[in-house]
């Protein structure tokens, strides 16, 4: 007889079962799916333009990027200062096809979901061969293994002509059951789709890290001695994590293809790595949540910075770049603030605010 | 034959300064065991203070020079203190994060000066005409490079070698636990480590800079090819700093002298030491004379 499944005041678990379950009480899973139909349902009642959803759906496809680089840096414990480039191996596959067939061939119109699935899989065989040497190495090493694959892949990206040398590629607009989505519905289709996948993988996450499979990544992070006389293979452990990482982050960049129907070398520089190492920490590293808080943050913040550069070139006209100054700078303070004064990010805002309504009225 | 030798010599000019850089950060590693992300930053930062000494106060540049190394010294000592000294203790990979940030920081930094957009070079202080020899020429400006520089090695290898200071960072790079119960404080080397890797990386900076001319891209690529260097020669040995960069600054100019403009290759130099780290992580983790931990996980 378990304790009241509505209202727990604390954690009252008899059975290892109970403690794996995704959701505590029912309240939790009531709210949850509240707010999963709130966030399907809001577009029907409120219209946004066009402007303000490519921020929102700029927020979900870094999410996407972000769950990726979180398992791999947050539960696995293997710095990637490259993750942009897993994002863009994703989106340049998808332009690698557009090269090819032609940016309207019927492989990159109706048949997205699979063209997804390939940029995701190209990014899965990268990380993987990124991250073998982990099968020789501590994590220290690795970090220069992604940096190097970030510095490679610019070069790729900017010398071959294939990929017309960093210019934008062009990706020709989808279909769906209704027909072609059109210029004023594009966003809020991609907004939909994007919303489909992290749930997913949102989902599949945490699911994933309930099992041996994920719970292994952890493992080794904490003691890869200890992981290994357990009958893990630490090394392969981490191939495996950096070829997850680089699944979702290559999904991630098909997504971003799609959505700016277009893909050019300038967004995934070495600039996006460490702002998406930004939103990892800020969200808070090891936690599922924070890939969901990470990337609003650092979004939003990078919205207010950019307009403060705005404001302040009004007043100082020879301010030109202060836009690209105070981006870098804003982010590198971020980082660090957030590393000194709360390590586990926003989500540990998020799991004291929970702890302080569960026993509301009451406390300690 | 005489094109050989030309890129054997600028080779070994840009390597002897990837040596000079390599070791700043080796010497980081060493005593903390953190990968100091931000080390092209300090590059860049000390090659600009040099450049707003020299020609914005009107300092001859000599004496410029020295102060620079001074001033980094000091930034480099307070970056440790403010930043780092209060993660001693935390995980390793929160430290390395920290220098992310700080190479972030310090990108905005300069981006906000004049030095962030625009391209500047030192006012020429050394005869133009280039010294020929046998068909192989070298300019003044490469030749009193590879001068200090060698001066700069040779004076950091009798510091850790003879001098109590740096008998006491090979200590702690050797055994913390040990050093300690010897007297010797950790965060005082810690912070002294940083101030050489300043120092070191400002003569670094400063040399290029007179070198290539001062364009922040440039130093900024010049900063992480740094990373290869190190790989390649073994993260904790300076001697393998040394020869790596030379090696590296070698394979470079062949690379962008044999290479390029054949087979429709182009810019190869900038790439090619990234493919050398991925090999050599693969079949030679501990680089040229890095220390081999009997360790494999």
């Amino acid at each position: 007889m378990s304790a009241n499944r509505w209202l727990a005041t604390g954690n009252f678990f008899t059975t290892y079962r109970e403690e794996n379950r995704i959701f505590q009480t029912h309240i939790d899973r009531l709210v949850f799916c509240a707010f999963l139909a709130s966030v399907f349902v809001w577009p029907l009642f409120i219209s946004v333009s066009n402007k303000y959803m490519l921020v929102i759906d700029n927020i979900l496809v870094a999410i996407v990027a972000i769950l990726g680089l979180n398992l791999v840096t947050g539960f696995a414990g293997l710095i990637s200062i490259g993750h942009a480039a897993f994002v863009g191996v994703g989106a340049y596959t998808i332009a690698s096809f557009s090269q090819v067939l032609g940016d309207s061939h019927v492989l990159i119109t109706h048949y997205w979901p699979l063209m997804l699935l390939a940029a995701g899989g190209m990014g899965a065989v990268f990380g993987a061969i990124v991250g073998l040497p982990a099968f020789r190495l501590k994590h220290l090493y690795l970090a220069m293994a992604t940096l190097s694959f970030q510095m490679i892949f610019q070069w790729v990206i900017n010398f071959m002509t294939f990929f017309n040398q960093g210019q934008t590629i062009f990706v020709g607009r989808v279909f769906w059951l209704t027909g072609k989505v059109g210029r004023r519905d594009h966003y809020l289709f991609w907004y939909y789709v994007i919303l489909a996948i992290i749930v997913i993988f949102g989902f599949g996450i945490r699911n994933l890290l309930r099992t041996k499979h994920g719970r292994c990544l952890a493992a080794v992070r904490d003691n890869d001695r200890a992981a290994d006389a357990m009958g893990m293979h630490p090394g392969f452990t981490k191939v495996y994590a950096f070829a997850l990482a680089g699944f979702l982050a290559g999904v991630a960049g098909g997504l971003h293809a799609y959505l700016y129907r277009g893909v050019g070398f300038e967004s995934f520089t070495l600039t996006q790595s460490i702002s998406q190492l930004a939103m990892a920490i800020v969200g808070g590293l090891g936690t599922l949540i924070g890939s969901f808080f990470g990337p609003i943050f650092i979004i939003l913040l990078d919205l207010q910075v950019e307009q403060l550069a705005n404001l302040a070139a009004n007043f100082l006209p020879s301010a030109g770049n202060l836009a690209t100054a105070l981006r870098p700078l804003s982010f590198g303070l971020v980082i660090v603030l957030f590393l000194m004064y709360e390590p586990r990010g926003i989500a540990n805002w998020w799991r004291i605010l929970r702890s302080y309504l569960k026993l509301w009225p009451f406390r300690y | 034959m005489s094109y050989f030798f030309q890129l054997v010599i600028s080779g070994i000019v840009v390597g002897s300064i990837y040596a000079l850089s390599g070791l700043g950060f080796v010497l980081i590693y060493k005593s903390s065991r953190v990968l100091n992300i931000a080390h092209g930053q300090i590059i860049a930062a000390g090659a600009f203070i040099t450049y707003a000494l020299t020609v914005w106060a009107g300092i001859p540049i000599y004496i410029s020079f020295l102060l620079s190394l001074v001033i980094t010294f000091f930034l480099a000592m307070s970056v440790e203190r403010v930043f780092l000294r209060r993660l001693i203790g935390e995980p390793i990979i929160s430290v390395i994060m920290v220098t992310i940030g700080l190479m972030s920081i310090i990108d905005g930094l300069i981006y906000l000066t004049p030095f962030g957009s625009e391209n500047f070079s030192f006012p020429e202080f050394l005869p133009k005409t280039p010294l020929t020899v046998g068909g192989v020429s070298i300019s003044w400006t490469q030749l009193v490079g590879v001068i200090i520089t060698a001066i700069l090695i040779a004076g950091f290898s009798w510091f850790f070698k003879k001098s109590t200071v740096g008998i006491s960072m090979r200590a702690v790079s050797d055994d913390q636990l040990a050093s300690m119960s010897v007297g010797i404080s950790i965060p005082r080397v810690f912070g002294l480590a940083w101030a050489t890797a300043g120092l070191s990386a400002a003569a670094a900076g400063t040399i290029i800079g007179n070198i290539t001319g001062l364009n922040f891209d440039t130093l900024h690529a010049f900063g992480i090819t740094v990373f290869p260097v190190v790989i390649l020669g073994g993260l904790d040995s300076i001697f393998g700093a040394v020869v790596a960069g030379i090696i590296m600054g070698l394979i470079q100019q062949f690379a962008s002298g044999y290479l390029d403009g054949n087979w429709g290759l182009n810019g190869t130099a900038d790439v090619l030491p990234y493919i050398i780290l991925l090999v050599i992580l693969l079949f030679k983790p501990h680089g040229l004379f890095g220390t081999h931990e009997i360790e494999r996980v």
